[in-house]
């Protein structure tokens, strides 16, 4: 059966994007490797750390077989400064994550879940696409596995408020054309603000399409116009 | 080519196949379901992914039965991963049936999908009250009154996009925006202003 959503990702299938995410683990039970479909799964070996994806990890993690390693800017002191940035900056997300060097022309780029941003390695002074969800799945199965599990929530708590009364303030700018500059969103944010956003953008351009088939048609008149000089030069 | 270059082309290639497969079809998943219109059907890719998934079902029922506790923990891993994959798979195919219009992009089962389902539809309205109608109101294309009965996608409605590779200026017809679009960047704009570079590979839809 067609699915019978409107376009977009449900909150839920954000989720199951972020469970892609690759987490350090730090087992405590032996593990033989594994094929899964996804790439191999190297043997897991206590306490040797191991990256794999969040979804294995929560499912080590609930049968206590692993601990969760949080990433470095999950810690409260990366959240506040991160949260200071967000509060001094009032037009703009915090700067996400540098990125990996640029694959060349013809290999597969990677971007979000596959980026390795939440690793025990990550950068530890930006938010990454799936900052809200692995942080909020996180302290919900492994709050044990945080030093300060209480406090990181609340900061995450700020973050979002403060960085969704941006992506508000944001309706302002919008414009028939699009073209909003939203780098630094994160996927739950684009998820919620998305029916909203685009559903402005639409409406303007409907209300403003009468000026612009006009538009259109000058332009292409024009165009047509220098051809014809160009003809006669 | 730099050394940047150099070493990304090493570790591109370091990333195994089902990995790589892995990050193509999430995105074409999540293209199908934010773009207004169909997209080009991934043949080679779903040719794999199914093969795999096909081969990993058979492992599961291989196994199943095998009462040692720990084949029994990896196969709650693997079949935790495959309905993972399933699930990928299955949505992929209900957000194409739902705009499933073009033949030219779609697959052998989604032509033979579109057919009969058209074929079911119209003999339904036809005999359900079609046919008491005068022939003038009986056709289900009419274009009279400037107002055409056929659905089209709105190929101008706005979506949410990042660039995987710096694409240059952005340039949206009929209007003064025109912008620069760097590797990260993430906008708001027409789908028609960024079709050629999410068909190419250069912008994702998120």
């Amino acid at each position: 059966m067609a699915l019978p959503l409107p376009p977009g990702l449900t909150p839920p299938e954000i989720a199951f994007l972020c469970e892609m995410e690759l987490v350090t683990v730090i087992p405590r039970q032996r593990l033989e490797g594994l094929e899964l479909l996804g790439g191999s799964l190297p043997p897991l070996n206590p306490p040797h750390r191991t990256a794999m994806p969040l979804w294995l990890a929560l499912l080590l993690k609930r049968q206590r077989r692993a601990n969760i390693l949080p990433p470095p800017w999950l810690s409260p002191h990366s959240l506040a400064a991160i949260l200071e940035h967000e509060t001094d900056h009032d037009d703009t997300f915090s700067p996400p994550p540098r990125l990996p060097p640029a694959p060349s022309s013809n290999a597969l780029p990677f971007s979000a879940p596959f980026l390795s941003h939440a690793t025990a390695d990550a950068a530890p002074d930006a938010l990454p696409y799936h900052w809200l969800e692995l942080g909020e799945m996180l302290l919900e199965a492994a709050a044990d596995d945080f030093e300060d599990p209480d406090n990181v929530r609340k900061l995450l708590r700020g973050l979002r408020e403060v960085r969704m009364s941006k992506l508000r303030k944001r309706v302002e700018d919008l414009q028939a054309g699009g073209g909003v500059d939203m780098k630094g969103v994160g996927g739950m944010e684009v998820s919620e603000g998305r029916a909203f956003v685009t559903g402005v953008i639409d409406n303007l351009r409907r209300i403003g399409a009468s000026l612009e088939q006009q538009r259109r048609d000058r332009d292409r008149e024009e165009t047509a116009d220098s051809d014809d000089d160009d003809m006669s030069m | 080519m730099d050394i940047d270059d150099l070493l990304a082309e090493v570790t591109a290639d370091a990333v195994p196949q089902e990995t790589r497969d892995l990050q193509e079809l999430t995105r074409g998943w999540v293209a199908e379901r934010v773009a207004p219109e169909l997209l080009p059907w991934p043949d080679a890719l779903m040719e794999r992914v199914l093969e795999r998934v096909r081969k990993q079902i058979e492992l599961v029922e291989d196994q199943t039965g095998n009462m040692d506790p720990k084949t029994n923990f990896k196969l709650i891993i693997i079949q935790t991963e495959l309905e993972r994959f399933k699930f990928l798979v299955r949505s992929f195919l209900r957000a194409r049936m739902k705009k499933v219009d073009d033949p030219m992009l779609l697959s052998p089962s989604e032509y033979q999908y579109l057919t009969a389902h058209q074929a079911l539809l119209s003999n339904h309205y036809s005999s359900s009250f079609l046919s008491q109608f005068p022939a003038a109101l009986q056709r289900l294309d009419d274009t009279t009154g400037g107002i055409s009965m056929v659905d089209k996608p709105d190929e101008d409605a706005a979506i949410f996009c990042r660039a995987l590779r710096d694409v240059g200026e952005i340039f949206v017809e009929g209007t003064d925006q025109r912008f620069e679009m760097k590797r990260g960047d993430i906008r708001v704009v027409r789908w028609s202003a960024v079709r050629t570079w999410v068909l190419s590979g250069d912008v994702e839809l998120i």
